[in-house]
């Protein structure tokens, strides 16, 4: 009696904790369900307004701890199919979408190369040079990054390159998935590379492929850019972010080591230890190579960057430095395969219904009266808290810059100035959510880093470049963009 | 601190999307009910583009559009549609479609397409030629011109237009 009426100490928070899931859970389903049943605004048709609803709960529910990004996705694409909203043809396009794919098959890649040691011997190769701290190891993973970026319109690809550095570096650094004691070393490692991955996507135009598109859409409004140009106007706030990014992420993230003055020197008798390449190690580093090399020309040879990989993986497993066996251990992947495709479709239906151009004329509309230089900050924040809607940086460069642009040029915005900010922040703001861009993806999985973990850091990170482009960024841009 | 943003940027963008707009100034009380309405507006759009090459080396393309249309009369947003427009380029640059927008209340406007291909500056006109529910008996014509039309990896197509205009009337009045 005592036992049950009494419970031991340590299950209060427990209970606690799952008290509160409990509550969150009940408030998303009921908003949910009392905003399906308002009147559908003016402009809207149900199925897009209720498909919003849908997304929003789905988002919200995952940022209040209420359900995994899993449950919350399988949840929302049901009730989508179950109330007519989506037909299950449209409802399931995600997992048929390319991208997607690449994200499972460059995951499988980045697995081998941490099984066949490489990614060990690469991770000491790295240490023993910028080992000294854990800031220097995440300023390398900047560098790599900002050199071989131009050469990758896709910036999925280029993950699966910046992916298994990064981890190796984790591993190089004694870092574990699960070791408490260890475990912020990667965090702030694995961040580094999302991060990275969305300030060299801003500094080339030609290394996201929503940045042409932008550009095409801006010359349509008299803005010419070109590769230098934008080379110009990104520089200068583009290399301070990727300066600044690494003190931050340690500032906010803590790991538990920083100085490391003699990593550099363990790491050489490692490799040293290391011997030559193995057999298993030369096969991985050939494939690997190889599809840098084949992403790389992706673009000028017409190459699909997905059966690129799709090569690699093939390669790998003929060779038998991959097994089916090994594959069958990476369960993580097909969950991640299962959400992002799941949100990919529900955020591609709400433009195709019209929900996003709808909403970005509103957001856009709702400044007239402002003054130009509110205006034109006030559409950038705005254009930027519209990704928390977008799985898709593409995507949300097709369905929104042209509008916010248009209604920029309207109140007296200068038409570049705001071309530049608007294509700035559609690479900055990836890093939002972890949905924000398939490019987080693969570090999202990494172990390192949690649901928590990824929506705070996302808006912190995009907030501190949202200030510096809007200020910095903004004078630098009237010296070279006059 | 984040959920809290997050909360709020869901918060805001239901509470805009709920807010009303600013009148649907298309039902002028003042005007005969038989009287012409001029409307002017965008038409933001994506979908896909399948092609097939023909004999003059120019490519026959069939095409299917959706995205959000937004009329006005001058005084900002004044009725809002869901427009989804299916057409055929024959590839001799003519292209012909139908249109259908949807509003809130699920009541629809038709209209039939005739311009040149779907690309960057060129003109479509089109008849609207008939609608359900409050939109019964309706007639009319308006006409665009694409500002852009871009094209994204996989096919995805995104197009927009600014400068759509046109008219309306029912025939016997508003229902």
């Amino acid at each position: 009696m005592t036992t049950t009426a009494t419970p031991p100490a340590p299950a209060r928070p427990a209970a606690s904790a799952d008290r509160r899931t409990r509550v969150a859970r009940i408030a998303v389903v009921a908003a949910a369900v009392a905003l399906w049943f308002v009147p559908v605004p003016d402009g809207l048709t149900p199925p897009a307004w209720r498909l919003f609803v849908l997304f929003a709960a789905a988002i919200v529910s995952v940022v209040v701890s209420a359900f995994p990004i899993l449950t919350a996705s399988v949840l929302a694409v049901s009730a989508a199919v179950l109330t007519g909203l989506l037909p299950p043809a449209k409802a399931y396009t995600g997992f048929a979408n390319g991208t997607i794919l690449l994200i499972v098959l460059a995951f499988l890649v980045a697995r081998a190369v941490v099984l066949s040691g490489l990614g060990t011997r690469v991770g000491y190769f790295i240490v023993s040079i910028f080992g000294r701290s854990t800031l220097g190891l995440s300023y390398s993973i900047f560098l790599v990054d900002a050199v071989i970026a131009p050469a990758f319109p896709s910036n999925t690809a280029r993950s699966g390159v910046i992916y298994p550095l990064a981890f190796s570096l984790t591993e190089a650094a004694g870092a574990r998935p699960g070791d408490e004691g260890s475990r912020r070393i990667g965090t702030f490692l694995m961040f580094s590379g999302i991060a990275s991955l969305s300030l060299s996507s801003a500094l080339w135009l030609t290394a996201m492929a929503g940045n042409p598109l932008g550009a095409e859409i801006a010359r349509t409004f008299g803005v010419d850019i070109g590769f230098t140009r934008w080379l110009l106007a990104a520089s200068l706030p583009t290399i301070l972010a990727m300066a600044a990014m690494p003190p931050l992420l340690a500032w906010l993230i803590r790991p538990e080591r920083t100085a490391t003055p003699d990593a550099p020197g363990v790491a050489r008798r490692a490799l040293d230890g290391l011997g030559p390449l193995t057999r298993r190690e030369r096969i991985v580093l050939a494939v690997f190579v190889g599809m840098v090399g084949l992403w790389a020309v992706a673009a000028t040879f017409a190459l699909d960057s997905t059966a690129v990989a799709f090569l690699g993986l093939g390669v790998m497993l003929a060779s038998g430095v991959l097994t089916l066996g090994d594959i069958a251990k990476e369960g993580d992947v097909l969950a991640t395969f299962i959400w992002f495709a799941v949100l990919y479709t529900l955020s591609t239906q709400l433009n195709e219904l019209g929900f996003m151009g709808f909403l970005g004329q509103r957001m856009a509309g709702s400044l007239a009266g402002f003054p130009v230089l509110a205006a034109g900050a006030a559409l950038v924040v705005a254009y930027v808290l519209l990704h928390y809607m977008f799985v898709s940086q593409t995507a949300h460069t097709l369905a929104l810059f042209g509008v916010f642009l248009e209604v920029g040029i309207k109140l007296g915005v200068p038409a570049a100035p705001l071309a530049f900010q608007l294509l700035f922040a559609t690479n900055y703001f990836a890093a939002i959510t972890p949905q924000g861009s398939s490019a987080n993806l693969l570090f999202a999985e990494s172990g390192f880093l949690s649901q928590r973990d990824l929506y705070r850091l996302g808006a912190l990170l995009t907030a501190f470049c949202l200030v510096l482009y809007l200020t910095v960024g903004t004078l630098w841009l009237r010296v070279v963009v006059p | 601190m984040t959920r809290a943003a997050v909360t709020c940027a869901a918060c805001a963008i239901a509470g805009l999307t709920l807010s009303p707009a600013d009148g649907l100034a298309l039902h002028a009380q003042q005007e005969p009910p038989t009287a012409w309405r001029a409307f002017d507006g965008n038409w933001s759009a994506s979908g896909s583009r399948q092609t097939i090459p023909t004999e003059s080396g120019r490519a026959a393309a069939v095409a299917h559009l959706s995205g959000a249309v937004v009329l006005s009369n001058g005084t900002g947003i004044a009725a809002g549609f869901t427009g989804e427009v299916v057409g055929f380029d024959d590839g001799t640059g003519v292209t012909t479609g139908r249109a259908v927008w949807t509003d809130s209340a699920g009541d629809r406007i038709f209209s039939a397409l005739r311009g040149g291909p779907l690309q960057t500056g060129r003109r479509i006109s089109a008849t609207i030629t008939g609608g359900t529910g409050r939109w019964t008996g309706i007639t009319g014509d308006y006409a665009f011109t694409w500002q852009y039309v871009v094209s994204a990896e996989g096919g995805e197509l995104q197009g927009r237009s600014a400068d759509l205009r046109g008219r309306l009337r029912w025939a016997e009045g508003p229902p």
